[in-house]
């Protein structure tokens, strides 16, 4: 029996120096001056101090919670043999009912495809594979771009420098990421979610440009009921695209969408005023609708931009299929990256460029921010890059054959500049202007030495939450575990006396050890966590009274104090076992089903139920053990 | 100091009444999630983007409202949160924004029109359509997936008649507090279902402190009615169940009033859980076993259950 207690004594007495020794740096930097910790920092030791106290989940913190999805649909159909109409339209409707339902993509994916009844194997997979084959090399390659994105990502993240992310997989096509302390969503979310794709194409020739616009123009004049030809007697004279420049600002006037796209075809946004009214010149509306809503920028070095009210309109008119029928095949209508100002006025460049890219951001090896030199882009920042060989010597043929045409560099769809080619270009580098503020290169610089993503990805939940809330959090937190726990403090000691001060020194033991454990296994504390280590100071002492009544109980029959001990602990030992498996299992499986801060909650009940069952079954055990020992008492303080 | 030390309360007896007044409850909850329509269930199930903004000084919803109708926002829900000055302001699912464009224009809107009153945005939430639906239907899960565990568990470690005792004892627990939790329109997100799953964790613990005892007398009493080693074991264990009732009702209303105010809701659900728990693991999980005794083979099923323990 002594021997056992010496040996449990030690053990407690251990654990009690570990858990300060664990607590140490958190207590440290919670007392930490700014200076100290500015000095720390210039030492390099603060980031080690921080990994080593207690990790503070983002809703105490502060911090971006970002969750992505892996566009599936998107890279399917990057990934089918060929992409005809048929299969755009299966990938459509699958996009369609994945957006609200719970299931599985691939599984839409196949009913779908079985309802037209056609075999998966005309997109994918060899002639004469099985749906079911087909579709098992659909989800490896859906499951190694998600892994392959969730890389990039990192890499991205980690050059950005934001400090302990974590990126994690979840739910096989999601990736979750959580950026502690960053408050800028806008920043974050330019350098994730980007797609990062970067292609090199060459524009389309003014004289193509012109036509397709004019051809557009007539098209929509037509099918709003204006016949062009009627009206003008000289049918040669058509009004072109070098004709808008003579337009004064002045005339413009604002009118509906509802005017240019007639009365049956109604934007069905959620929309506002603001959104659906057009900036365009009411003279040249009537004849040239789509003209109209063009504007001629060359004053700025553009050719032609959109007024930012007009762009949804343009694109909507863009996407009709009759007019889609007019743009040649081999080009494509193209917006700039960055919007521009002439006055008060703010524009975005439009452009028509070749629909196959001559080159993509594949080849790059290295990309850097510098601030450019020339006349033109002093104090600018600017990207340059380095092409390998292979991609050197594609771009070398491609700026020899093509001087003097423009090419437009091309990211995520938007064109980010489009220099006229000067020069062959035989070395492999090449430099990317126009990108606006400095933030902004050394994003593009990341990106584009990280790579693109297989496949675009798109953010499905996110959440903010700004310092000052975590800190009020925090405060509220200390105040009501400090409060709860006085309140117990004072209950136990005045119910149970001499007994209830052991179980108080229990229950502060149990509160320290729950830190110590969070500390040292990196364990995170988030709000509800915080909730359960306030539940776990009310249920710790669960324990101990179910103990305490049973030696109350047992002392009634007349037993010795002693022997009332002994079988107080044992007799209770099976319900205080019983009851505490059960509250482990809902924490289980609360860990198992809850998303990031109800885990945090898990964990500390979870901890916080191991430890209160240690503390009460062999801490206060071994303190009732050494007072009896002493002396044999007739009377039991309890 | 001792209280409720030898109470001597036939509970089985008064069963009929308990049910009375269980019943009755649930009752109001089933009532108000009619009138409610469901519960008013948060940003985490329901999706949307919604944005929690502190002003320095008083402000009305209206003020809000009107700073936001230029730019469109002008039908969102806006409410007031806690003391500080808090509001929340709720926009319903949008698909041509993202959320941190949308959070961006509504910064813009209220700037320009609040310029008097300095303000921060302290949380912006952004759930899409199907998250939320997932996040139910996992919710759901996990809280069935728990009772499943308890009927095992207990079934294992007791009679599978106290198994059904005590889960049906934890419906009651949840629906009622659910119910409650309906009526006082409190909002129903990822917080309040941990809280419900804790509620199911602690009145087991408590429905098994007095199984426990059960157990205990079947074998010691033999000779005893079923219903007087019920009342037996509800009364010995009565001052174990109050006291550390209390103990942990104390601490949640700590949470409750002294808290941050996110984490109200999930300690309401606590609050009032503790009572509905320790009520039932009183009233509702030992009367239940009796019930079924008494229809399913009387005592003698249970006395099998001696010997072989």
């Amino acid at each position: 029996m002594r021997g056992k207690n010496l040996f449990k004594t030690i053990f407690i007495i251990a654990l009690v120096v570990w858990a300060l020794y664990a607590l140490w740096p958190t207590y440290k930097l919670q007392t930490l001056t700014t200076d100290e910790s500015e000095q720390l920092d210039e030492e390099g030791r603060l980031v080690s101090l921080r990994n080593k106290a207690i990790r503070m989940g983002l809703d105490l913190q502060g911090g971006m919670y970002l969750t992505y999805e892996v566009d599936l649909p998107q890279l399917v159909e990057q990934l089918a043999r060929n992409k005809d109409d048929q299969l755009i339209s299966i990938l459509q409707k699958t996009r369609e009912e994945l957006n609200v339902s719970t299931e599985n993509f691939l599984d839409i994916l196949e009913r779908c495809f079985e309802e037209e009844e056609i075999p998966l194997n005309r997109y994918w997979g060899e002639r004469g594979d099985s749906d079911s084959k087909v579709l098992d090399e659909l989800r490896n390659e859906a499951i190694e771009a998600v892994d392959r994105s969730l890389q990039k990502l990192r890499n991205r993240i980690d050059q950005f420098g934001v400090s302990e992310p974590s990126i994690q997989k979840v739910r096989d096509r999601r990736i979750l990421i959580e950026l502690p302390g960053v408050s800028n969503p806008d920043d974050a979310k330019a350098l994730i979610g980007r797609t990062a794709l970067l292609e090199f194409k060459l524009l389309k020739d003014n004289e193509v440009f012109t036509k397709v616009i004019d051809d557009i123009d007539k098209a929509l004049a037509r099918s709003r009921g204006v016949v062009i030809e009627a009206e003008l007697p000289d049918t040669t004279e058509v009004v072109t695209v070098e004709e808008v420049v003579e337009q004064k600002e002045s005339n413009d006037e604002v009118i509906s969408v509802n005017e240019l796209f007639g009365e049956e075809e109604i934007l069905t946004t959620e929309s506002e005023e603001a959104d659906t009214a057009l900036l365009v010149d009411r003279e040249i509306f009537e004849e040239n609708p789509f003209i109209a809503l063009l504007r001629d920028t060359r004053q700025a070095g553009k050719l032609v931009s959109v007024p930012i009210e007009n762009i949804k309109a343009v694109d909507k008119i863009l996407e009709r299929e009759d007019i889609q029928s007019l743009i040649p095949p081999d080009a494509q209508f193209l917006w700039s990256s960055e919007t521009f100002r002439i006055g008060d006025q703010e524009y975005r460049e439009l452009f028509i460029v070749n629909n196959e890219a001559e080159l993509t951001g594949r080849y790059i090896t290295d990309a850097r921010v510098t601030i450019g030199s020339d006349v033109q882009s002093a104090g600018m920042p600017e990207v340059n890059f380095a092409l390998n060989r292979s991609g050197a010597t594609i771009f070398s043929r491609v700026t020899g054959a093509n001087l003097n045409k423009r090419l437009a560099i091309v990211l995520d769809n938007r064109v980010v500049s489009a220099p006229n080619i000067q020069t062959k270009i035989p070395d492999g580098r090449g430099r990317i202007t126009g990108i606006g503020e400095m933030d902004e290169a050394q994003m593009l610089a990341i990106v584009l030495r990280v790579g693109a993503l297989d496949a675009p990805i798109q953010i499905v939940e996110e959440r903010t939450v700004g310092p000052s809330l975590g800190r009020d959090s925090i405060t509220r937190g200390q105040y009501s575990i400090i409060i709860g726990m006085i309140i117990v403090i004072l209950f136990m000691m005045v119910y149970y006396r001499m007994a209830g001060v052991i179980a108080n020194f229990a229950l502060i033991f149990n509160l320290v050890l729950l830190m110590a454990v969070l500390a040292q296994f990196g364990f995170v504390l988030t709000l509800p966590g915080v909730a359960g280590i306030v539940l776990t100071i009310g249920m710790a002492v669960d324990a101990n009274v179910l103990v305490f009544e049973r030696i109350r109980e047992e002392l009634r029959t007349g037993k010795t104090v002693r022997a009332s001990i002994d079988a107080g602990y044992s007799r209770a030992f099976k319900a205080i076992f019983d009851a505490n498996v059960t509250t482990l299992l809902t924490a289980l499986v609360l860990y198992q089903f809850g998303t990031g801060p109800v885990k945090g909650f898990a964990v500390t009940l979870s901890i916080g139920v191991i430890i209160s069952m240690f503390t009460a079954l062999v801490v206060t055990r071994v303190i009732f053990d050494y007072i009896t020992s002493r002396r044999v008492l007739t009377k039991l303080s309890i | 100091m001792q209280f409720l030390q030898s109470v001597h309360i036939d509970y089985i007896s008064k069963r009929k009444k308990a049910y009375f007044i269980s019943i009755s409850l649930l009752i109001i909850g089933i009532v108000s999630y009619i009138v409610r329509g469901g519960p008013n269930y948060g940003i985490d199930f329901k999706g949307g983007t919604s944005i929690l903004i502190e002003f320095e000084k008083t402000i009305t919803t209206q003020d809000i409202r009107d700073a936001l109708i230029p730019a469109g926002y002008g039908n969102s829900e806006i409410k007031s949160f806690g003391t500080q000055n808090q509001y929340i302001i709720y926009i319903g699912q949008q698909k041509e924004l993202s959320a941190s464009e949308m959070v961006g224009q509504i910064q813009q809107a209220i700037s320009a029109s609040i310029t008097d009153v300095p303000y921060e945005i302290l949380e912006t939430d952004s759930v899409g359509p199907k998250i939320g639906q997932e996040l139910r239907k996992a919710m759901v899960m996990a809280i069935l997936i728990a009772l499943l565990l308890m009927l095992i568990y207990i079934g294992w470690r007791f009679e599978f008649v106290f198994a059904v005792g005590a889960v049906i004892a934890l419906f009651h627990d949840v629906l009622i507090t659910l119910g409650i939790f309906i009526l006082l329109n409190y909002e129903l997100s990822l917080k309040e279902i941990a809280a419900f799953l804790t509620i199911v964790g602690y009145s087991m613990n408590d429905t098994i402190i007095v199984y426990d005892r059960i157990r205990e007398n079947l074998k010691i009493y033999r000779s005893d009615d079923l219903n007087v080693i019920l009342n037996r074991s509800i009364n010995t264990t009565m001052s174990r169940t109050v006291i550390t009732s209390l103990t942990t009702f104390v601490v949640v209303l700590s949470l409750f009033i002294f808290g941050s105010e996110v984490i109200k809701g999930f300690a309401f659900v606590m609050l009032v859980g503790i009572i509905i728990g320790t009520y039932s693991s009183i009233f509702v999980a030992s009367p239940v076993v009796f019930e079924w005794q008494m229809r399913h083979g009387g005592r003698q099923k249970l006395k099998m259950a001696k010997k072989k323990r």
